[in-house]
């Protein structure tokens, strides 16, 4: 690498390697574990094309989602023999253009599954980062909250929530971020209970660092891997979610489309279509099992003990 | 051992005691149930009627405390939509989520840890990969899809099973398929990693050396030990597998707790609504700690950290 840093140097003559090059970084070592991991490829990739088809769904369709056209309800994809490339994946029993659909439902469900990460991690991190760096009384308070929630039936306090609340986007995010933040408690705790011990955060406590400057400055930035990890995986639970509420009536609500929405609505067809809930079906699947294996590839990455 | 069960069980005490705060307060999050009981053409008059007669008037802890009271006492409140009391509602519901619950489990589990015992056996061979890659890709099928999959593969295409109702046993069998192997997947790593742990350990390698056959070394003195985990394990999943009914249950048309609880989520059926949550949450927290207790009575190392 180009920018190699004095302090690569001095390692490498150190280990007194002849004319050897400088030693990598922990990032480059990273990176070029990622390279070759396949999981980190496929996920990478599928979850890649899935981010951007949903933002450039205006480019790749002419219709729009919410245009219905009863005149051509219920047209079969292009792979039956009855179906055009009018429209590629045929339309629901409104008429409205499937592809249109799943590009448009990819936004919600995306960005459903990513505001929801931003919170459930927010909780999960001030919870988890409490726990594992003060310890004591603070830790019993964090794991009592944790045995709660556990206790709680998640999916039933969702639908009672957005039953109760009213169905809105920002509701649904919020409910689900408020709800699935156990795993991250779990993991930041441990994470930040393994640093508390060490040298360096004595170190800053001994120069007399403030207790905010030591979490943010020496806490934070060494838990970073193992929430990236667990926040991966989070995502595709969030996206789950997401779906079982909206299949089960109470998530997104039209005019807005998500893919549970599309399975949802399919449901009286199916047995005539499989067709429409096959579609959504299979890009739901195949979301969530990018995200998964993103995140198992991440972990081996990033946290190789963390390995099961 | 004595001073452990008795700070696990204050600890369920007071789990359930904030989960009947929640399940009560977010149930009532909305404000004034009554005027949802009264329907859309009701009078204030009647509205004020109704909130009188279900005390929705008082302030809210007393609510809460008399609810609690009478919960503890047996009466669960009564039904608006059904016109019944709750008690007998959910003896009708419970028996087939119980019996869904344990089926889905026992289905879970007979896959699983023939599964993971062969990957333990092998590791990092096809086999083991090929369990790996089963665990990845169950972990990735919301339980609705895999329902509708298995109702248009049984059901409609080969017709071998009926999708719909729990009028006879073999109603039972998809719906428990598709609540059952979620937890396939993580029982299944726990039966590998335990097994392989045990594998290396002296006591199997002692038996091996005794010439004792590797099937009965594998199963009376590798898996009983490495098993303990699992059953601590499947006792939280048959937990989970209450709630997750829901689905299930609503995809199969099947009477049972999570069915009730959607329908009267849609309804707006406050005490049903309660009681389910309460319920629920109570039978997994017994759960759970039941799981504690049986670990620690297996492993002196939990009872004393």
């Amino acid at each position: 690498m180009a920018d190699t840093s004095l302090i690569d140097g001095a390692s490498a003559s150190i280990s007194a390697a002849p004319a050897a090059k400088p030693m990598p970084t922990p990032g480059q070592i990273a990176l070029r574990r990622m390279a070759r991991h396949p999981g980190f490829w496929f996920g990478g990739i599928v979850l890649g094309v899935f981010v951007l088809a949903a933002i450039a769904a205006p480019l790749l369709t002419p219709y729009d989602p919410g245009t219905q056209d009863l005149a051509r309800r219920l047209a079969a994809p292009v792979w039956n023999s009855a179906g055009s490339w009018q429209h590629p994946l045929g339309t629901d029993h409104l008429g409205r253009d499937y592809l249109a659909l799943l590009l448009y439902g990819a936004r919600i469900s995306l960005f459903v599954g990513f505001a929801t990460v931003l919170i459930s991690g927010l909780i999960g991190t001030v919870l988890g980062v409490a726990a594992g760096y003060w310890g004591g009384r603070v830790d019993l308070f964090v794991n009592f909250l944790l045995t709660v929630r556990l206790t709680l039936p998640v999916v039933l306090v969702a639908l009672v929530a957005v039953a109760v609340l009213g169905q809105s986007l920002p509701l649904l995010v919020l409910v689900i971020g408020g709800l699935l933040w156990d795993r991250l408690v779990i993991v930041t705790r441990t994470a930040t209970q393994q640093l508390v011990g060490r040298e360096f955060v004595t170190a800053a406590r001994a120069i007399g660092s403030s207790t905010p400057r030591i979490l943010m400055r020496e806490i934070l930035p060494n838990i970073t891997s193992a929430l990236i990890v667990v926040g991966t995986l989070e995502l595709a639970r969030a996206i789950l979610m997401e779906a079982t509420l909206t299949f089960l009536g109470l998530g997104i609500q039209p005019p807005l489309t998500s893919w549970g929405l599309m399975i949802s609505e399919a449901k009286s067809q199916f047995l005539f279509r499989p067709w429409l809930i096959a579609i959504p079906g299979t890009a739901l699947i195949l979301l969530i099992l990018a995200i998964n294996i993103l995140g198992d590839a991440l972990r081996d990455v990033l946290s190789p003990e963390g390995r099961a | 051992m004595g001073s452990f069960v008795v700070k696990r069980l204050l600890v369920t005490v007071l789990v359930l005691i904030v989960v009947s705060i929640i399940s009560f307060s977010l149930v009532h999050l909305s404000g004034d149930p009554a005027v949802a009981m009264a329907g859309e053409r009701a009078s204030p008059e009647q509205i004020a009627e109704i909130r009188k007669a279900y005390g929705y008037d008082r302030p809210f802890h007393e609510q809460y405390l008399s609810w609690v009271g009478r919960f503890v006492s047996g009466d669960f409140g009564r039904s608006t939509y059904l016109k019944e009391d709750v008690g007998p509602v959910l003896a009708r519901h419970i028996p087939i989520t119980a019996t869904l619950g344990v089926l889905a489990l026992a289905f879970a589990l007979l896959v699983a840890v023939p599964l993971g015992v062969i990957a333990a056996l092998w590791p990092n061979t096809i086999i083991d990969r090929i369990a790996l890659v089963l665990a990845v890709a169950g972990q990735a099928m919301p339980s609705f899809l895999s329902s509708l999959a298995l109702i248009y593969g049984f059901g409609v295409m080969l017709r071998w099973l009926p999708v719909s109702g729990t009028a006879t046993w073999q109603h039972y069998i998809l719906p428990a398929v598709a609540l059952g192997y979620y937890a396939a997947p993580a029982i299944m790593r726990l039966t590998r990693s335990g097994m392989m742990d045990v594998l290396k350990s002296d006591h199997v390698r002692t038996a091996r050396a005794y010439g004792l056959s590797p099937w009965r070394v594998v199963l009376r003195h590798g898996l009983r030990h490495a098993i303990i985990p699992v059953v601590a394990v499947a006792t939280v999943q048959f937990g989970y597998m209450l709630g997750g009914s829901v689905v299930v249950e609503a995809v199969f048309s099947m009477n049972g707790l999570g069915n009730l609880a959607w329908l009267s989520i849609r309804r707006y059926d406050v005490e049903v609504i309660q009681a389910i949550l309460l319920v629920i949450a109570a039978t997994y927290a017994v759960l759970t700690l039941a799981a504690d207790l049986l670990n620690a009575a297996l492993d002196p190392r939990i009872r004393t950290s």
